[in-house]
């Protein structure tokens, strides 16, 4: 870990999400990153949290979420880890006039959102096991 | 931390009903969205305007159960606004599609007037 990288391991339930949130606002405003892009990095956070808890950890209570961040070459990079196997098969982008007319179940927001809020994003087993979402934000997009 | 359902208090103003929305909009939001909507509905609600808390922290799960409360309005021909969002949730809620459902309004006074 570099040392101008921030670390927050989060305990595995629903509403720490926020506690990365508030992490990554205060780095991102150190930073310079824009105010309106400080919404889109929390909500990328939060959402990237949840799924990692839900889905990576499987609601497990012993299992933790990392999030770390760091900012270098004016790209601000967040990573979301958990201690899963990583996403087996993507889920199709939320239809919402599918939703309404009960033809689709309403997941996936989680997801959609990050790939729109991120100016890139990848999704990478780890060597020592566990699933990370790398996302970045361009300092002046 | 601990993650609540929300406080709903239902207004009638004119010919619109008002859900005053307390506290964040996450997966714990359903059952109190829900069953507001059920009282509403039984109660002949026509309009419906959802006022939320412009600091709330709204996630994914929030979104889902906003979702299905415009998907049982349209089933119920109820018209359905929202009003207290942030740019911030504007720019979300038209990116998930909500705005094609509801439209947002600036106030309640604003919702108010158009709706009415």
């Amino acid at each position: 870990m570099s040392a101008r990288t921030i670390e927050v391991r989060l305990a595995n339930k629903l509403g720490y999400e926020r506690v990365a949130m508030a992490c990554s606002a205060s780095f991102a405003q150190m930073m310079g990153l824009p105010p309106e892009r400080i919404e889109d990095l929390k909500t990328m956070v939060s959402e990237a949290a949840i799924n990692a808890m839900q889905h990576g950890n499987k609601g497990r209570s012993d299992a933790r979420v990392t999030v770390s961040m760091n900012c270098q070459n004016n790209i601000l990079n967040v990573s979301v880890m958990d201690e899963g196997d990583g996403i087996k098969e993507f889920p199709p982008k939320p239809d919402i006039e599918k939703i309404i007319e009960d033809l689709e179940s309403p997941v996936g927001f989680g997801l959609f959102l990050i790939n729109q809020l991120a100016d890139q994003v990848e999704f990478n087993e780890v060597t020592d096991g566990g699933h990370v979402v790398k996302m970045a934000i361009k300092m002046n997009s | 931390m601990q993650q609540h359902s929300n406080e709903i208090n239902l207004e009638q103003r004119g010919a619109i009903t008002l859900f005053n929305i307390r506290g964040d909009l996450t997966s714990f939001s359903e059952p109190s969205l829900s069953e507001a909507y059920q009282s509403a509905n039984e109660q002949g609600a026509a309009k419906i305007l959802l006022k939320i808390d412009k600091k709330a922290y709204i996630n994914s799960g929030g979104i889902a159960a906003l979702i299905q409360i415009l998907a049982l309005s349209k089933r119920n021909n109820q018209n359905i606004g929202i009003t207290g969002v942030s740019d911030h949730f504007k720019k979300i809620f038209s990116m998930v599609g909500i705005t094609r459902f509801a439209d947002i309004h600036e106030s309640v006074e604003n919702a108010l007037e158009v709706m009415s």
